[in-house]
């Protein structure tokens, strides 16, 4: 099949997924109990001002004008404009995106740097001294909490040793604890599942095959063994570089990082309901965008996976 | 020879761009920091009700009076007002050459726009009936604006002196200007950048009308979430205010040598609201157990960092304030046999709702529920999300008990008004209820305090709420910062006295 066809096709498979997304988000919200206008009003403003706060927002017209308005707008790729803040949607996503993804890119590298070579170690030299430390690690990067983790680096090298800036994002400097405390969990994850997926695949009948040829067990190893055993591993790295580009709530929180997280977060609290819906369209666009860069990873990885 | 000049000519050139340079780096002091828990949603002082825009914006935009350090309201960018006799006419006469950070001249025509333009349908503002009073402005010359009210109204001066009674530039409101996220007054400040969710930079005004002030050229407001990040912030320099040092983190502050800290009562009103509508609330005698089944100042110490106790609707350090403390004494004994009385035992379910944003008042909550608990009643929390808190509990007044902070306000009509007539608390008195309508239409001090007095003591005995207390506000300050205020009443920002002290 060629490649064209498939592009295709999943951009097709996009906009499904669009259309249903945005259509269950939309009328999620408006179950839950809440109101935009009365967030904006305060506690002491009388129902005229409240009635003309619904108006200005639009909110006081029916949920099907207020449906067919918001798939009119979608349409026109355009999000709306955000009700607390009178700033159109894209431009407040658009605002947050590069902290956001520059994090995320960092977070998924340092991930992979710890994971991919120990998890590799942990399964080559199984028992050894490579496999403990693989195991103690994966234990303390999913039991350890990030938000404890945050706190911890911030005392020490930002406050007890003052490398890093406490708050603020003005350089990436600002980014570097935090993409340490994002790193580690995912790394362990990550971890875990490349020991097993190594494991798995040195058990394998071709490997043995590979063995009685007389191949090196390097050659075994990283070059027959691991680029099987990686596919599992990318499919779950692009699902968690996924989730952090739609951004990491308790890192940005902890580290004052405007990201996204915070922005739909607070988007929630204040049932800015433009605000939320565009959060969840573009958070469902990116996912569908890795989930398909991740699948031109896997023939690259292993030819006899074709697009299909 | 050519080159020589031309040689000669950028030497000049540079010698005088860094000598400019020097001059001004050395007169630029160093920028306070300070830290914001939240990011204001916007900074147009008409078009929310939230207290973080106010905040800021107390730093951006003046009014034509506000309140001074003891909470008596003076002159602002009004260098005086009058009132007619039959107190409808309201004539503020402007300061002169008053520069907007546009570089627009104060006139009465900004004035004028300013109101004009909250007061509209279309601005939707929250704060819209606080000017609604306002029949007609005039403009006789530059420097005077003649408010017409439709009737006499006391609480007009409050407003005016509020934060939403901000001054804006015609200008700017003709041209439709982006107030939301670029404020431009004649505050003490200008915005130069706001990140949002991470920091809003003020700059100094040099052509501020306070000559000599603001001391400080720049303020960083830095917006933190996390409380401990605050503190560690503060005690490792790299924070010179944080306002707001929750109980916890108190003994931390204490140890550091370069911290001082700063205790002031709040102007709120601390409360577990009750529903009187509906059994078993409906019973006076039920409403009084709950007043004697809390030990307050156990709760104002425990959930909140200390306080005043009050025995009535009004913050403790309010002019109108009056003690009512003696009415409704610590004595759950007394309590026990109001609800023997009144048949109230733990086979009827209470819902106390709690807003879990406000952790102070979700930790009271739970101090209430073990005091009552205790005199025999069956109290169980529901947790609420702000938005369903307004939307539910106080719109709709769908709860049993809830517990809240009163805002302060600088008229005690905007304490008081719609109380007897309802609220969220549903309480009905017909005799309260006219009397407040009646204070906010009586003109000077002694008349309106006579009035509130008297409404004071019936919602004192009437008890639609456990009146808690005013809570005191931690601060903690760098030594080397002095002059930080905060406004009494709206509980904004001062920085205008704000300095570093040379070491």
């Amino acid at each position: 099949m060629n490649l064209l066809l498939f592009v295709l096709k999943r951009f097709l498979r996009l906009l499904l997924t669009i259309l249903i997304i945005s259509t269950i988000i939309f009328f999620v919200i408006r179950v839950i109990p809440g109101d935009p206008a009365l967030v904006v009003a305060g506690i002491d403003a009388s129902d005229e001002e409240i009635q003309a706060i619904r108006a200005k927002l639009g909110t006081d017209a029916p949920v099907t004008v207020q449906y067919a308005r918001w798939m009119r707008d979608l349409v026109r790729l355009d999000l709306g404009t955000s009700l607390t803040s009178g700033q159109s949607v894209k431009a407040l996503i658009r605002q947050r995106f590069p902290l956001t993804f520059t994090l995320a890119v960092l977070g998924i590298i340092l991930g992979v740097i710890i994971a991919i070579p120990l998890g590799v170690l942990s399964a080559v030299h199984r028992w050894s001294l490579w496999d403990y430390l693989g195991m103690v690690y994966s234990q303390a990067g999913m039991a350890i909490p990030s938000f404890w983790l945050g706190i911890i680096l911030l005392l020490l090298f930002s406050v007890k040793f003052p490398i890093f800036p406490l708050f603020g994002s003005d350089s990436l400097k600002n980014l570097v604890l935090p993409a340490i405390a994002l790193g580690f969990a995912r790394a362990a994850v990550i971890l875990r599942l490349t020991r097993a997926s190594m494991v798995d695949e040195l058990s394998k009948e071709y490997i043995i095959t590979a063995r009685a040829k007389g191949l090196t067990e390097k050659m075994i190893n990283y070059k027959h063994a691991l680029k099987n055993a990686l596919i599992p591993v990318v499919t779950v790295t692009g699902i968690q570089f996924g989730y952090m580009l739609g951004g990491a709530i308790i890192i940005e929180q902890v580290f004052s990082l405007p990201g996204l997280g915070r922005l739909f977060l607070y988007a929630i609290y204040q049932r800015d309901f433009p605000l939320i819906q565009g959060g969840v369209v573009f958070i469902a666009v990116i996912f569908s965008l890795t989930n398909f860069i991740v699948d031109i990873f896997y023939s690259v990885l292993n030819p006899k996976i074709r697009i299909s | 020879m050519k080159k020589l000049l031309k040689a000669g000519f950028v030497l000049i050139i540079l010698l005088a761009v860094t000598g400019v340079l020097f001059a001004a780096g050395a007169k630029e002091t160093k920028p306070l920091n300070f830290s914001l828990s939240g990011n204001p949603d916007t900074l147009d002082p008409q078009a929310t009700s939230g207290t973080l825009t106010f905040q800021v914006d107390k730093s951006i935009y003046d009014t034509l009076a506000e309140p001074n350090e003891k909470g008596v309201i003076v002159p602002a960018l009004a260098e005086s007002w009058d009132v007619s006799d039959d107190s409808l006419q309201w004539t503020f006469h402007l300061r002169k050459g008053v520069k907007f950070h546009n570089g627009d001249t104060l006139t009465s025509a900004d004035v004028k726009a300013t109101f004009e333009r909250i007061t509209d349908e279309k601005t939707a503002s929250p704060n819209k009936k606080a000017f609604d009073v306002i029949s007609s402005i005039d403009t006789p010359d530059d420097l005077t604006v003649i408010f017409t009210l439709s009737k006499p109204f006391a609480p007009f001066l409050g407003s005016i002196a509020s934060g939403w009674g901000a001054i804006l530039p015609k200008s700017l409101i003709d041209a439709g200007h982006d107030f939301d996220s670029q404020p431009v007054g004649t505050g003490p400040y200008k915005m130069t950048e706001w990140i949002r969710d991470s920091k809003v930079v003020l700059d100094k005004n040099p052509d501020y009308w306070m000559k000599g002030y603001p001391k400080l050229d720049k303020v960083i407001m830095n917006i933190i979430p996390e409380a401990s990040v605050q503190i560690q912030g503060l005690i490792s320099g790299q924070l010179d205010i944080v306002y707001m040092v929750g109980k916890d983190d108190l003994p931390l502050l204490e140890k550091s040598d370069d911290i001082k800290i700063v205790k002031n009562l709040t102007s709120l009103i601390m409360v577990m609201a009750i529903n009187c509508s509906q059994p078993p609330f409906d019973d006076l005698r039920v409403r009084q157990a709950l007043n004697y089944a809390i030990d307050k100042q156990k709760v104002l110490d425990t959930a909140y960092s200390g306080g005043k106790v009050i025995g009535t609707f009004m913050d403790y350090g309010n002019a109108y304030y009056k003690d009512f403390t003696d009415l409704y004494p610590y004595n759950p004994e007394k309590a026990k046999q109001l609800l023997k009385e009144a048949g109230v035992g733990n086979d009827v379910e209470i819902k106390m709702y709690l807003p879990q944003n406000y952790p102070p008042h979700v930790k009271a909550g739970e101090i209430y529920q073990e005091m009552l608990t205790k005199v025999g009643l069956n109290v169980k929390i529901q947790m609420v999300d702000w938005s369903t808190w307004i939307g539910d509990v106080y719109r709709k007044s769908k709860f049993d008990l809830t517990v809240i902070g009163h805002t302060g306000k600088l008229d005690p009509n905007g304490t008081l008004s719609g109380y007897g007539n309802g609220k969220y608390v549903q309480w009905y008195n017909d005799e309260a209820a006219a009397l407040i309508e009646k204070a906010a239409v009586t003109m000077g001090y002694e008349n309106r305090k006579a009035i509130y007095d008297k409404v004071l003591e019936i919602m004192a005995k009437e008890v639609p709420f456990v009146y808690l207390g005013s809570s005191y506000r931690t601060q903690g300050i760098r030594k080397n910062v002095k002059g930080f205020r905060m406004t009494p009443n709206l509980d904004t920002f001062d920085f205008r006295w704000t300095e570093f002290i040379d070491e």
